[in-house]
């Protein structure tokens, strides 16, 4: 029988209050944290923030952490170890509580992707903020960006200014533009809402090409990440452990063939500035020059990844 | 850690309306009429319904993993 999505839920809650009380700093994000706040993603996974210091005691507790009566495994050749190293550059830990298809999966970042503040530093309950998992939620897929503008209504609602950084519905912008104010220092974050407060028809293409540019920063990003980690996974998927290895064993394996073949920071060493030329590069080929004037500045997004 | 502080500014309860229907627009616009009426529900009753949803989804085989790439969008 798989497990109920309730079943899941107080598992990996359980999880985070047993990781708290070790001192681990974590915090659930994405899907599950939307639900919290209000808009519903039909998900079992859990993406988990934690701490990369806290990396080493993270993986001690997943290998004591049973779910019905079985403990983890990592998941996929490509899954970097659990290690601080790779984690403060940006890698993602995939873990599965077996069986495949009806058991738990859980992945687990170091740094929340484009998150221009750390994520430790705002916490609700058992999930980052709003404003973080709004920020991860940036990526090149479409269905995601619905959910950006929904968790920074809900912020402005909440009273929290920075839910502007996150409307990407015109017709929000307009509607809230003629009901909430804000201070005029988001422009500078932001610049398309300037457009928005003047009621300026500039806004729907700056709006589009704004889309547009995380999404590809997305694309790019992710591109050096899968180039960097190819020997990794050759690597990891040649040293075949036996099935009943346990995950301190699959963890040596994955640390001895990151040390060899696994870049720790591959961003920072293809560079956060190449990147956004190349992206921008891209992007004019295809967006009307008045529209690539209103982009943002994005560097502050991927600082700490090239920390 | 720190908690999120509550550093709201207070709304009027016109504003408040204001922005509770535009936010309710967009979300039957975003999300269709069902799920925005379940993203209005309290969280017991949203997270239930969720849980049946993608519960019944799974039973009838509906896979939901997604790949394991060492990075995530």
């Amino acid at each position: 029988m798989p497990f109920s999505y309730a079943e899941l839920e107080e598992f990996y809650e359980g999880l985070v209050a047993r990781a708290r009380r070790r001192g681990i700093a974590c915090a659930i994000t994405s899907g599950m944290a939307c639900v919290a706040f209000g808009v519903s993603a039909a998900t079992k996974d859990c993406d988990l923030l934690c701490s990369p210091d806290s990396a080493g005691e993270l993986l001690s507790l997943l290998g004591e952490a049973a779910l019905g009566g079985r403990l983890p495994n990592y998941r996929g050749n490509l899954t970097p170890p659990l290690d601080a190293r790779w984690f403060r550059g940006g890698w993602t830990s995939h873990f599965l509580w077996p069986p495949a298809g009806s058991g738990a999966y859980l992945d687990i970042f170091g740094v929340a992707p484009r998150s221009s503040s750390p994520w430790e530093s705002e916490i609700q309950g058992f999930y980052a903020s709003p404003h973080t998992v709004a920020e991860m939620k940036r990526t090149n897929r479409d269905k995601d960006w619905p959910f950006v503008t929904a968790l920074g209504a809900r912020m402005i609602e909440m009273g929290d200014e920075r839910g502007w950084l996150h409307i990407y519905d015109e017709n929000l912008l307009h509607a809230f533009g003629d009901t909430a104010k804000y201070s005029a220092h988001l422009f500078k974050r932001r610049p398309i809402l300037e457009l928005a407060a003047n009621n300026d028809p500039r806004l729907r293409p700056a709006l589009r090409a704004e889309v547009e540019y995380w999404h590809e920063l997305d694309r790019v990003r992710m591109s050096v990440y899968e180039n960097a980690v190819r020997q990794y996974m050759v690597e990891v998927r040649k040293s075949r452990l036996p099935p009943s290895a346990g995950l301190p064993d699959q963890h040596n394996l994955r640390v001895r063939c990151a040390e060899k073949y696994l870049p720790i920071s591959p961003l920072r060493d293809y560079g956060v500035d190449r990147m956004i030329s190349e992206t921008r590069e891209t992007l004019a080929q295809i967006i009307h020059p008045d529209a690539m004037g209103w982009l943002p500045d994005v560097h502050e997004h991927f600082k700490l990844l090239s920390a | 850690m720190k908690k999120v502080e509550q550093n709201a500014k207070k709304h009027t309860p016109v504003v408040r309306r204001k922005l509770r229907m535009a936010i309710y627009d967009f979300h039957v616009r975003a999300f269709g009429e069902e799920m925005a009426r379940v993203n209005h529900l309290p969280l017991a009753d949203r997270r239930r319904y969720i849980g049946e949803m993608v519960d019944h989804a799974t039973r009838k085989g509906v896979k939901s993993d997604k790949p394991a790439l060492g990075v995530t969008p």
